[in-house]
């Protein structure tokens, strides 16, 4: 696994208080119990504090699972 | 400020919350916007500070239900944002007529006082005062919006009660800057407003108020001498070179310094010397130097000798009555305050700065470590009492038996009963006592208040003076009676300030009490002992007075009494008042 992958996963198990372990493959709002529309607003600030980088307002809601951040986060630092 | 990472804040408080920790810190927290991040970032702040903060966000927009649902909390905090009072007003308040303005304006002066009304029995109450700053700046005309927040600031001032604190919201602000504060990527869809960065300033400026509600306030500063109250090195540097008087730019930062601890010192600061010199090279410049803003009379206590700082820590502690973690320690040197760190880490230490020009700034923001709720007479005075206690210990050695001092003290007790004490001050000693306290239950003023006007309750407190002086309104007993079972009551609370300990007063009062109780018609009274990490001195208190004890755990202690069984202590040697009783 990536080390931008591992990353997410780590923010996320933080901020949906689960262990990384058990964060599904399809995690996305509706999948994960706590991933509601407050945690998401965690999830932004969480990701761009961890990137160093601001999400742009159209990206803000397609951070909807795993694959879609990493591909938004990787534009952005790349 | 806590400098972590959101992900670690939210990490470590997970770790925390898994741990049985108990004496769970409720805290309601309500608002019409949303604010969410506040409660992590809130919670590990005042966990830094030995609260065990558990926060409760409301519901959205929800403020006026949300402050009954949360009046029975330790602390409520209303998070009241003007630009969502209605939707977009921020752009519609130029479209509105002035008589709408005024109606919404009126709207929402009613809901706050409804709002503080609720409130009014919760111990600490943190409001925000209203502002626009985040969405209209121009520093050269109001706009409505800004007229409209002044208005409900006015309001706010005049209804809240001494346990609502307002906020300056404007001030975290400013702190902050306005563009790191605000995030309106999610204003419209969320209405979410504030940033990361804002919550940990937030937090960090509402804990002082949290921190001093549960009897956590800093009390003492203790300070270095050279380089710290002076610049130079009093016994090297000639007398007349030490600096602090504006003849030299380095002077002028110890005078502007030595003002602010002055003023520290009046608000009820207790300041004390802490500095390895020769005592008498400092007696000097206290008494003779024609620079030094503070006086001989603006200290509490002195330790200038050679023995480590720790050592003269551990004996002002002790000479002072109060526990170390009051202490704040001020020294210029690395050496000592990394000593002063690990040698007892409950102290707070504060170096001072490499560059002096940053100096008084950081003096100006420790004042907010000695926060106190409750202003009182008693602040004012509190360095001159000690002094006077210092005063009273030096006759103590001469005399053979301790009765023998005591009695030449010419003790005189005065009890208060009911309407006659004083409000804020009864209020403050639950706040503040922790050592000589049954129960340690805190109070507000309304708490006060609402027990005067019910007949079930009891209230009384002393003062006390002697012949060197008055140490004023010192102990406090709240007495309640059994509703169901007349002719039997519990006391609910009795502590003294650490100030009288030691001169048999809560004996003299005891006596006085049961003797009011029984003139009264109470046959058969109750008392408590609950153990804090700080009160084991009056572990075994009602013992004395033929108290029989029913229950006893490690958590505390319970006792009983017929009162016919009483034991009067009878101190010959206090004379006791009882004006109108």
């Amino acid at each position: 696994m990536n080390e931008i992958k591992q990353k997410i996963l780590a923010v996320m198990a933080a901020v949906f208080e689960m262990d990384v372990a058990d964060i599904p493959e399809n995690s996305a709002p509706g999948v994960v119990e706590k991933w509601d529309s407050l945690k998401h607003m965690s999830l932004v600030m969480a990701l761009e504090e961890e990137f160093n980088i601001r999400f742009p307002d159209e990206m803000i809601e397609q951070l909807i699972n795993i694959e879609l951040i990493e591909l938004s986060i990787k534009e952005l630092v790349g | 400020m806590i400098s972590m990472k959101f992900t670690e804040i939210l990490k470590r408080n997970r770790e925390l919350s898994l741990k049985p920790a108990g004496n769970e810190y409720a805290i309601g927290l309500i608002s019409n916007i949303t604010i969410s991040q506040l409660k992590e970032v809130l919670e590990l702040t005042l966990r830094e500070g030995g609260i065990n903060a558990d926060v409760v966000v409301g519901d959205y927009d929800a403020i006026v239900q949300d402050s009954s649902r949360f009046s029975e909390s330790h602390a409520v905090l209303v998070f009241w944002e003007a630009v969502n009072l209605v939707e977009d007003l921020h752009g519609k308040a130029y479209l509105m007529p002035s008589e709408d303005l005024d109606a919404l304006a009126e709207r929402v002066v009613s809901e706050m006082d409804f709002v503080l009304r609720n409130l009014k029995s919760t111990p600490l109450v943190l409001i925000n005062r209203f502002s626009s700053a985040l969405f209209y700046a121009d520093p050269l005309r109001e706009g409505p919006l800004s007229n409209l927040c002044k208005r409900l600031n006015e309001a706010l001032e005049s209804k809240v009660a001494s346990n609502q604190i307002i906020v300056d919201l404007d001030a975290v602000l400013a702190k902050v800057s306005l563009g790191a504060s605000v995030d309106f990527r999610q204003f419209q869809s969320s209405k979410a407003l504030y940033s990361f960065e804002f919550f940990k300033a937030y937090a960090e400026a509402v804990k002082p108020a949290f921190m001093a509600v549960t009897g956590r306030a800093k009390k003492v500063l203790a300070l270095d001498c050279d380089n710290t109250l002076w610049g130079g090195i009093v016994g090297e540097d000639t007398y007349s070179d030490i600096q602090m008087s504006d003849a030299t730019l380095k002077g002028n930062v110890f005078r502007e310094v030595q003002t602010i601890l002055r003023g520290l010192r009046k608000e009820g600061v207790l300041l004390a010397l802490c500095s390895k010199n020769n005592p008498s090279d400092v007696d000097k410049v206290l008494s003779e130097h024609p620079d030094m803003v503070l006086k001989e009379d603006d200290l509490v206590a002195k330790r200038v000798n050679w023995q480590d700082k720790a050592t003269n820590l551990r004996e002002l502690a002790t000479e002072l009555n109060l526990g170390l973690d009051s202490f704040v320690f001020l020294d210029d040197s690395a050496f000592e305050v990394g000593l002063i760190q690990k040698e007892l880490p409950q102290v707070k230490c504060v170096q001072v700065p490499q560059n002096l020009s940053e100096y008084p700034a950081l003096m100006r923001e420790l004042r907010r470590e000695f926060l106190t709720l409750s202003k009182t007479a008693e602040d004012q005075r509190k360095t001159e009492m000690y002094r006077q206690d210092q005063r009273r210990k030096d006759q103590a050695s001469q005399f053979k038996s301790i009765d023998e001092y005591l009695a030449s003290l010419g003790l005189k007790l005065t009890i208060f009963w009911g309407t006659q004490i004083p409000v804020s001050r009864a209020a403050q000693m639950t706040q503040k006592t922790n050592q000589f306290n049954l129960t340690t239950r805190r109070y507000t003023e309304a708490d006060i208040q609402r027990m005067l006007i019910d007949p079930a309750y009891t209230l009384g407190v002393f003062s006390v003076a002697d012949r060197y002086g008055d140490y004023g309104v010192t102990g406090m007993i709240i007495i309640r009676q059994d509703k169901d079972s007349p002719g039997s009551a519990v006391i609910d609370s009795f502590l003294m300030s650490c100030r009288v300990i030691g001169r048999n007063v809560e004996y003299a009062f005891f006596d006085e009490v049961v003797h009011t109780l029984r003139a009264g018609g109470i046959n058969n009274l109750r008392g408590e002992y609950l153990a804090t990490d700080k009160n084991n001195q009056v572990e075994r208190f009602y013992d004395k007075f033929g108290f029989e004890l029913t229950f006893d755990t490690d958590k505390g202690r319970e006792y009983k009494i017929c009162l016919q069984n009483y034991k009067p202590q009878y101190i010959q040697y206090i004379e006791t008042h009882q004006p109108n009783h």
